[in-house]
Formats: structure tokens, C-alpha cells, sequence
């Protein structure tokens, strides 16, 4: 339970703010973090901790992108499909993206280490096409960068699992 | 008095409280500003753009301060180069509105068409269709063509369950938020939200059970589309087939207006009955809500097994008869019982009905014994006394006026109070909430104040104290108007003012509004409470005046009536402690409800009930009289509030069943009675003719009407909804004694029994809960889920003390009673107390407080 296992932090979100309430974003993050997303059970944690009905969390983790309510691979590949991202060809990027990884739009590989996403306008549209993993910026990106992105990916998990 | 201010619509003034919201300001003086996400009743977000407009202001000389004005005296108006939303703006003086103009022609226009993009425009079989804003909106202002491309439409869910009682069509939700803005700012339960956005956004729920409100239904009436329909009406008929009757609600004492959609049915053999409840608006009372059990709880108005004939035990064995055998039957036994005789009043027989029992009784018995089922509050007289003064509007109180409720499970017990109490706490009235236990108000007051079960009263003489302390409030009083003023001060002089804070809160504002309720109270230490509380009514000079009173949270529609017409818990508890060898039981279930009830009436010589089906009462009864249920019939309920208020004739009779007024002249006449009168309407004036409380209370004037604000059906159901504008009567409300500033007032010093310790494990308290298994709502069946099971609440410490745990079988047992339920261990429950919630279980219980012994038992 977070409540227990992450307590201090949670008395420091709460300090940061006039009301309980307002903490929800901060504390649906911190869930994410530790159960990689925000299951049923994880948004009824959080909205216990900050005394709202679960819809509540439900509705604020439905409406940011950065929220997943869905089960989500080890690395998540958030690509901007946006307009300006588009004419500099994110369509296409992300096309062949998919067709790489072998994975349908929003889809996670079978071996459960790449999630695709398409996303909104990410504020890097100069450097498009670009996408986010992780919440870290990959920019000027084409296939070939991001086939060593996932190679690299790949060996670290490898690594990781071999510990 | 509020300051007034002058602005332009199209360039006519006009004149409008300072402060006023722009759409709320024009459609006061009958100008449309259509909106979808605009309600008058919630704040403003400005989500739709439906309402954009020409704004403006008066063009005023910076050097000389005076208003421009054009060649022929007209003032002249600058004006903000782009369309703006009116329902974001409050008015000004010297604001200018255009409304007509090509722009807002066209911005609406645009609107609309960009809204029926998304839009399936599935009218035909929509049941909306023929109430739709969106349909008359885009009537009115929309384009007459789509440009859009039909392979282009998005496809949505049609048929989304939120909870049992309420459906979302996802593909006609034009995502306004009223609905989730009214579960938010008007009920405070935030089980609504938005998920997603843009194109997929959509109405969610994951509360449990889901949409966890009492108030869900409201939301279908202020929906603008059909994205919201109820489960009992989907698909049940077209609005227009509907002729709409007004009525109230039957359920509890607030006495919401109704108003009944009816038709002639197919499923119900070509006879008229009832598809849809519906809030008829009256803004001194429901204003334009009501809660669920209002809403879907009409459904034992035809139910099966509605008793069509009389039916008289013989041999064990039931026999129908006809009318007049029971009348010679009735009266024969009054006759040779009448002075053994008892009269058990339910709380849903309406005046018309209770004054005949009156009179029937008077026939036989020089002092009828007239008592109210359920019997476990009593005080209406002093309500009659001290009630809420002429002018009370629950929605209209804030800072100014504080208001406590005591002894009551508020929201179970008075849904639409609890609404309307929680909103002023939020405008600024100073809530405080007094009981043993938590309750959902609590959330919401300034001060909760805890006292042990059986000590009520020393809270209220606390206050009373306090008061007394405060010259300025207590020092005018004089002895020859309020008799017994010198013995309340003398034995107040001893009392310490526990509750300081909540005292001053109560104490300093204005107006003061007491809510009793009875919860852990036997009745007669109800009466003391009433009394209590009637003492700090008239101690501080609040009694007898607009927003201040003492309301009692009565255990059904129409008890404040029945006080008001002679009949007590008193009477009731006499009663039983020595029973009658006859009983006429009207429209209660005692013997399922009480086991002490059930011993008095199952040992008489001849019980006869009147009762819409065969319940465990009819089943006692030696002669069980088909009524008729509120909706076959006309007649008068009296809220909490003491409002009287008319109900109408709203579907066909169901058998031979006959309204209980008629069924008691009836057999009136055959003791040389009176003769029946021929409609409720003149027994009521008979009411009127002899009560003189309900002296002005005549059915004309029952039914006069006055402007409402806001507007609502017909034309205005984009502002208002669907709820139905009023044309059938707001009722009256009558004065308490205390406003006629020469009538004698009482005081009397109250007592506090300490509450007796005895053997057994447990004190049990009876409480209520709003969906209960009582023979007006059981057979609602789409309700049902909502019913809890038996139950009963332990504290943590008692419950471990027992080996029992949350969700076991229990056995709860006391003196002459024994029922099973399943334990809750849930922290609501004080330590030494287990609660039951009343009318869920089919063997009888008591119905005040009595000592219990509870056990787990197998399964
Ligand atoms: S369901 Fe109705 S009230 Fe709710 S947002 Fe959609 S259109 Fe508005
Ligand atoms: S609040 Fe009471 S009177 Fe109003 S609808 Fe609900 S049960 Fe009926
Ligand atoms: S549009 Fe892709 S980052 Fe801005
Ligand atoms: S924006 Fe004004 S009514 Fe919706």
C-alpha cells in the first residue's frame, strides 16, 4: 500500500498544497511509479488518500496522456502525431515504428518491453519527428535511430533480468 | 435591499438585481439566450458557446461623465469586437447585450451545426424526442442542413449502464458537465466525471455501487439531450403521448411535488396508469429536484397483489365481500366495541382520510384513542406552536440563519432537506449537526456535536442555557406572554453549556431552524426533545418568524397532519400498553413493523385494516379494506413544514379499492353518522370549517399559483429541464401559533432520564433508512439493489467483545422479539449501542430503543 510504504512523501505532496484534493495529480503519479499504471485498485488508493469517489481519480487519469489506466510494457513509446509533427512525416515514422516492433497502434510487444502510443502536440514540434519514452525526449528521430534505441533498450532489460 | 442596476438587451433597458447572471437577467424579462451547459441552478462554466452574444457598454464622455448620446437621444454603446458567452457574465450597470444581430445569428447557428456533427440524430427513437433542448435549439436557431459527411460520424456506446437506475446513450452527450456539475455542486457525491477528451470523451462512473447518489434521476430532467434516460421509463412511451398529473410524494415529510406522466397503457389492459415521476417544480419546497425513492418508488400504485375487493377472514380462510356487508360488518362491531377501542393511523393517509377516521371514531367513543403508525416521534402539537414561520424557503437561507439538525439520519430520512440544508451550508449557514453517531451531514457542518443515546435533550437545554447567559437575546422575554418562563430559568440556572462553539454558531445568527429527528429516543423522551428545542425557540425569540422553527423529521408524508388533526404516539403507546378489543388500522403495517404492536393487535377480538395489499397487518386482520393508493384519488398531504398541500387523481382504480375517507364516512353513516360527503374537496372543507389552524386551507386555494423562478418545461426545458412547471398548486403553509405576536406561549422545564443500564449486552437503536422494505416501496422493483439486507451495525470494540465480524449472520434478540440479519462493523455504531435499520427485515423488531443480546449464528 502506498499509504505505508511511501509515507513521508506523501505527507510532503500533501504539504505542498492548500487542500487534500489538489494533491490527487502528484499521488496518481506516485502510483503509476510503483505499479507501473493505474489499475482500479491503484486509482481507489489514491482517491482514499485525498478523500474523493474514485471516479474522480478515474476522470483526472483519463483526461492526461501521461496517465495509464492500461497495463503498460517496461519502455512506453509516446510518438507526437500532431499536425506540425505530421507534415514533417510522424505519420509515416510511426508506421514503420509499428511495423518494426510488430505491434498494432497502442499496442505492447509480446516479450511486454515496448508500448506504442500516439500523442498530442509534445512542444518539440522543430525537432519532429519525436516521441517520448518514458517521459524522456527522443527527437530528429527515423527508423534507423530508433532500431538502436530499442537494440540498446533490449540489452539493458537483458541485463537488468540477468541480475 | 439589493442594490438594482440598468442594462440594454437590443437596446430596450431594463432593470435587474445587481450581480444577476446575464442569461438569468434576460430571461427574466422573457428573453431567450439559449444555452446547453448554462443552468440557473448551477454555476456557470461556459463549456457549450450555445449562448454567445453582442456585449457592450455604454458610451460614456471620460471628461464630462455623462452618457454619448446619437442624434435622436439615444444613448450609445461601445462595443467588444468578438461574440462573447453570455452565461460568463453578471450584469452590470450600463452593460449592453445584442441578441439578434447577423453575428449571434450566425455564432448560434455555427454552433449548433458543429454540435450535430457528433450527433447520431436517432429523434425517432430517442426518448427525449418531443422534451429535447437540442431539438428545439436547433429548431429555433440551428441550420436547416447538415454539410457534413455521414461516412465521417463517429460511433459511440448506446447503451451504457451507469449504476442500475440510469443509462448513457455516449453518442448524444454534447459533454456540457451539468450532470456531473449537479452531482458535484448540488449533492456533494462526485460519483460523475468526464474520462478521455475531445471525441472520446465520455460520462463515467466507478463509484460503489455505481452512480452512488440518492439523487441520480435529477440528472435526466437537466440533461439537454437524451444522453441520460432513466431505467424505469427508456423506451416506455413518447413525452407527448404523456398527460401529466401533479401529485406529491408519498414517501417521507418533505412532500415533494410530483408531477405523473400517464397514459393509457397496452400492458396494463387500456387503463391509465403512471410511466414516468417527474419533479413538478415548487421552489418553496423541492424546487425543481427530488430524490430516487421519489422518482421510482410509485411502482406499488399497480403492483400485483393490489387488494381489488374487501376480504374477510372466515374459518381461517379468506372471502371476498362486497362494500356494503363490510360497512354493516364495521359498524356492528363498533358498536359493540366502541369503547375498547383503538385507531392506528399510518403516515400516508392523507387529512381528507384521517378526518373521517376521526369522525368515525368520535361516533362510538366520547375520547377516541387515535394513534400514528409508526409511533417513535411525537411533538407535532408544538410544531403547531413554533413551527417554521410564513415565509421559510430552505433554498434562500444563508449566512444569516443557522440550522441544527438533531436525532436524524438526515439524508435517509428527509433526502431533499439534506440537499437543500447542504447547499446553505455551502451559501454560508451555520450547520450544525447534533447525534450520537456519524451521518453524512456531518461532512458539511460548521460544528458536530456528540452526545450519548438518550441524551439529546441535555444538548438542547446546553443551548438553551447558553442563551440564557446572553441578555441580549433572552432579556425581552416577559412572563405574561410565555407561561412558565421563571421555572425554565430557575432549573436552566444549574446546566453547564457543553457545547460552547456550536452554541454561539446557533446562538449569533439570526434565524435559527431545528430539525428533529428520533432516532435513539423512546417517545417519551421525544416529547422532551420537542419540548427542549421549543424552549430555545422561544427562549431566544426565534419561534414565530420567516426561517426559524422547529420541523420534526417525521417517519413518513403526512404525520405533521395527523398531529394536526388530534392523532399522537402518545395515543399510540397507550394503546399498546393496554390493548383494545377492537382496532381499525389505517394504512400501516404495524405487525410486520413492531413485535410489541404485533402481540396487541393479533390478541384483539376484531381488527380491521385498510392496506393496498395483504401484508403480515392485512394477514392479522379479521376484515382487510382494499384502499386506494395516492395516486387513485385526491386529497391533501401536510409536510414537515407544515405546507398543506393537494394531490391529484392521476391513474385509473385498481378493483374495487376506495379511498379510506370514503370507506369511513361509509360506515360513519350506518352509526347515524353524517352523511359521506361526495369528494375530498368538501371534506376538506369541513377541515377547514372546524380545524382552525386549516381554517384558509380550502382546495382553491390550495391550488393557486404564483411566478417561479427559474423556468422550467415547455418552452424553457433548455434553461430550467424537463421538470414540470407548476400550474396545479404551491400549497400553504400555515403559520405556527408563535407568529401571532398576542398568543400565549409555554415553556417547560425538560428533564433528562439517564439512560437505564440494564443486563443485556446491547442497547438497540432503531434507525431509518430511505430504501426500506415498507409495503409504498417494496414493490419497485428496479430499486431493489439498493435495498440493503438485514442488517445490523456493531461498534469495532463490541463486535471483537462478541467474535463477530463484518458480514456474519447474527442473531439479534430482546424481550419478545428475534430476527436475523447480517452484522455490519463499519465505525458508525457507538460503543455499547447496535443499530437497526428499520422496515429491511420481515419479522418485527422493535421500533424504539430496547435492550438486545446479539450472537453469531450459522450460516
Ligand atoms: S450526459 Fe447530458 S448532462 Fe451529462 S454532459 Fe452529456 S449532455 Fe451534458
Ligand atoms: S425527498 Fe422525500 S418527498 Fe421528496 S421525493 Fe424523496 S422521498 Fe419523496
Ligand atoms: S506537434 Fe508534435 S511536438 Fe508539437
Ligand atoms: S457557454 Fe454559455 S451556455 Fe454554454
Amino acid at each position: 500500500m502506498l499509504a505505508e510504504k511511501y509515507a513521508d512523501r506523501i505527507e510532503k505532496i500533501f504539504s505542498k498544497y492548500p487542500d487534500k484534493r489538489s494533491a490527487i495529480m502528484d499521488l496518481l503519479y506516485l502510483a503509476q511509479e510503483e505499479y507501473g499504471w493505474l489499475s482500479g485498485d491503484a486509482l481507489e488508493e489514491v482517491a482514499a488518500l485525498v478523500d474523493v469517489d474514485p471516479t474522480q481519480a478515474h476522470s483526472i487519469a483519463g483526461f492526461y496522456t501521461m496517465y495509464s489506466e492500461k497495463p503498460k510494457g517496461k519502455y512506453w513509446f509516446q510518438v507526437c502525431t500532431d499536425l506540425p509533427c505530421a507534415l514533417r512525416g510522424a505519420d509515416d515514422f510511426y508506421q514503420a515504428l509499428c511495423e518494426y516492433l510488430g505491434v498494432e497502434d497502442g499496442g505492447t510487444t509480446e516479450d511486454g518491453l515496448f508500448t506504442v502510443e500516439q500523442v498530442m502536440c509534445l512542444a518539440a514540434c522543430d525537432r519532429a519527428p519525436m516521441m517520448q519514452c518514458n517521459f524522456h525526449y527522443h527527437e530528429n528521430l527515423d527508423l534507423d535511430k530508433v532500431k538502436a534505441l530499442v537494440e540498446q533498450l533490449r540489452q539493458e532489460a537483458a541485463a537488468a533480468q540477468g541480475e | 435591499m439589493t442594490e438594482t442596476v440598468t442594462f440594454y438587451i437590443d437596446g430596450q433597458a431594463y432593470q435587474v438585481a445587481k450581480g444577476t447572471n446575464l442569461v438569468d437577467a434576460a430571461k427574466m424579462h422573457d428573453i431567450d439566450i439559449p444555452v446547453f451547459c448554462y443552468h440557473p441552478k448551477l454555476k456557470p462554466v461556459g463549456m457549450c458557446r450555445m449562448c454567445l452574444v453582442e456585449l457592450g457598454s455604454l458610451s460614456v464622455n471620460r471628461e464630462t461623465g455623462e452618457v454619448e448620446r446619437d442624434e435622436h437621444g439615444e444613448p450609445v454603446f461601445r462595443w467588444f469586437p468578438r461574440l462573447q458567452t453570455a452565461c460568463t457574465q453578471v450584469v452590470t450597470d450600463g452593460l449592453a447585450v445584442r441578441t439578434t444581430t447577423e453575428a449571434v445569428v450566425q455564432g448560434r447557428n455555427s454552433i449548433l451545426e458543429f454540435l450535430l456533427t457528433s450527433h447520431p440524430l436517432d429523434c425517432p427513437v430517442c426518448d427525449k424526442g418531443g422534451e429535447c433542448p437540442l431539438q428545439n435549439l436547433t429548431m429555433g436557431y440551428g441550420p436547416g442542413e447538415s454539410r457534413f459527411l455521414i461516412d465521417d460520424k463517429i460511433r459511440l456506446d448506446k447503451h451504457v449502464p451507469l449504476g442500475e437506475l440510469i443509462y448513457l446513450d455516449r453518442e448524444r452527450c454534447i459533454q456540457c458537465a451539468r450532470c456531473t456539475r449537479f452531482c458535484d455542486e448540488i449533492v456533494g457525491d462526485d460519483v460523475l466525471a468526464f474520462h478521455e477528451r475531445g471525441r472520446r470523451l465520455q460520462i463515467v462512473t466507478i463509484s460503489d455501487p455505481p452512480f452512488d447518489t440518492k439523487f441520480s434521476g435529477n440528472t435526466t430532467d437537466i440533461c439537454p439531450v437524451g444522453a441520460l434516460t432513466t431505467a424505469d421509463f427508456r423506451f416506455g412511451a413518447r413525452p407527448w403521448e404523456l398527460q401529466e398529473e401533479a401529485t406529491i410524494c408519498p414517501h417521507c415529510p418533505v412532500g415533494c411535488n410530483l408531477s405523473a406522466g400517464t397514459r393509457l397503457d397496452r400492458d396494463a389492459g387500456g387503463k391509465k396508469i403512471i410511466k414516468r415521476i417527474m419533479p413538478r417544480q415548487n421552489e418553496w419546497v423541492n424546487e425543481i429536484w427530488i430524490c430516487d425513492k421519489g422518482r421510482f418508488g410509485h411502482h406499488h400504485t399497480r403492483a400485483e397483489g393490489r387488494l381489488e375487493q374487501p376480504m374477510l377472514k372466515q374459518n381461517g380462510a379468506w372471502v371476498p365481500i362486497d362494500w356494503p356487508a363490510a360497512y354493516d360488518l364495521v359498524a356492528a362491531k363498533l358498536r359493540q366495541y366502541g369503547d375498547s377501542l383503538g385507531v392506528l393511523a399510518g403516515p400516508s393517509l392523507s387529512n381528507e382520510d384521517l378526518w373521517e377516521l376521526r369522525k368515525l371514531a368520535g361516533l362510538v367513543a366520547s375520547e377516541p384513542k387515535l394513534g400514528v403508525w409508526p409511533a417513535a416521534m411525537t411533538g407535532g402539537d408544538l410544531v403547531a406552536q413554533v413551527g417554521v414561520g410564513s415565509g421559510t424557503m430552505l433554498r434562500a437561507v444563508g449566512p444569516e440563519t443557522a440550522i441544527l439538525v438533531i436525532a436524524s439520519d438526515f439524508e435517509e430520512e428527509a433526502p431533499i432537506w439534506w440537499l437543500q440544508v447542504k447547499q446553505a451550508a455551502d451559501r454560508g449557514a451555520a450547520v450544525v449537526v447534533a447525534n450520537a453517531r456519524p451521518t453524512k451531514l456531518d461532512r458539511y457542518a460548521r460544528a458536530v456535536v456528540r452526545y450519548r443515546y438518550g441524551e439529546a435533550v441535555s444538548v438542547l437545554n446546553g443551548f438553551a442555557a447558553q442563551a440564557l447567559k446572553d441578555k441580549s437575546l433572552t432579556g425581552k422575554l416577559s412572563e405574561s406572554r410565555v407561561a412558565g418562563l421563571s421555572q425554565l430559568r430557575a432549573a436552566l440556572k444549574g446546566v453547564k453549556p457543553a457545547f460552547g462553539d456550536a452554541g454561539r454558531m446557533l446562538l449569533s445568527a439570526e434565524n435559527l431552524i431545528i430539525f428533529a429527528g428520533g432516532e435513539g429516543l423512546s417517545v417519551a423522551q421525544h416529547r422532551e426533545l420537542m419540548q427542549a428545542a421549543a424552549n430555545l425557540l422561544i427562549l431566544t425569540g426565534r419561534a414565530g418568524r420567516a426561517n426559524s422553527g422547529l420541523v420534526a423529521v417525521w417517519p413518513g408524508a403526512n404525520m405533521q397532519g395527523a398531529y394536526d388533526l388530534g392523532y399522537s404516539a402518545e395515543a399510540t403507546q397507550a394503546l399498546l400498553d393496554t390493548p383494545p378489543r377492537m382496532w381499525i388500522i389505517g394504512a400501516a403495517n404495524p405487525v410486520a413493523e413492531d413485535a410489541r404492536a404485533a402481540r396487541a393487535i393479533t390478541g384483539a377480538e376484531f381488527v380491521v385494516a385498510t392496506s393496498l395489499f395483504m401484508t403480515p397487518t392485512s394477514e392479522a386482520a379479521d376484515l382487510v379494506l382494499p384502499r386506494q393508493s395516492f395516486a387513485e384519488r385526491e386529497g391533501t398531504f401536510t409536510n414537515g413544514m407544515r405546507r398543506v398541500q393537494r394531490f391529484y387523481t392521476v391513474q385509473g382504480i385498481i378493483g374495487d379499492s376506495l379511498p379510506d375517507w370514503k370507506i369511513f364516512a361509509a360506515i360513519g353513516e350506518r352509526l347515524n353518522g353524517p352523511k359521506a360527503r361526495i369528494s375530498a374537496g368538501a371534506v376538506m372543507k369541513d377541515i377547514t370549517a372546524h380545524v382552525p389552524a386549516y381554517a384558509q386551507a380550502s382546495y382553491p386555494r390550495l391550488a393557486q399559483v404564483e411566478r417561479q423562478f427559474p423556468l422550467v418545461g415547455g418552452d424553457d426545458l433548455y434553461y430550467g429541464g424537463t421538470a414540470y412547471f407548476n400550474l396545479s398548486g404551491l400549497g400553504l403553509a400555515i403559520p405556527p401559533v408563535a407568529e401571532d405576536g398576542s398568543a400565549q406561549l409555554e415553556v417547560r422545564p425538560v428533564t433528562v432520564d439517564a439512560p437505564a443500564s440494564t443486563d443485556a449486552d446491547l442497547s438497540l437503536i432503531p434507525v431509518r433508512v430511505l430504501y426500506d422494505r415498507d409495503v409504498l416501496f417494496e414493490p419497485s422493483r428496479l430499486m431493489h439493489h439498493r435495498v440493503p439486507p438485514p442488517s445490523v451495525e456493531l461498534n469495532q470494540a463490541d463486535a471483537e467483545r462478541l467474535g463477530i465480524a463484518d458480514g456474519d449472520r447474527v442473531a439479534v434478540e430482546g424481550d419478545g422479539y428475534q430476527i436475523t440479519a447480517t452484522a455490519r462493523v463499519d465505525g458508525r455504531a457507538p460503543a455499547g449501542y447496535a443499530l437497526l435499520p428499520v422496515r429491511l427485515s420481515s419479522t418485527p423488531a422493535p421500533t424504539t430503543p430496547a435492550a438486545c443480546t446479539v450472537r453469531k449464528i450459522g450460516e
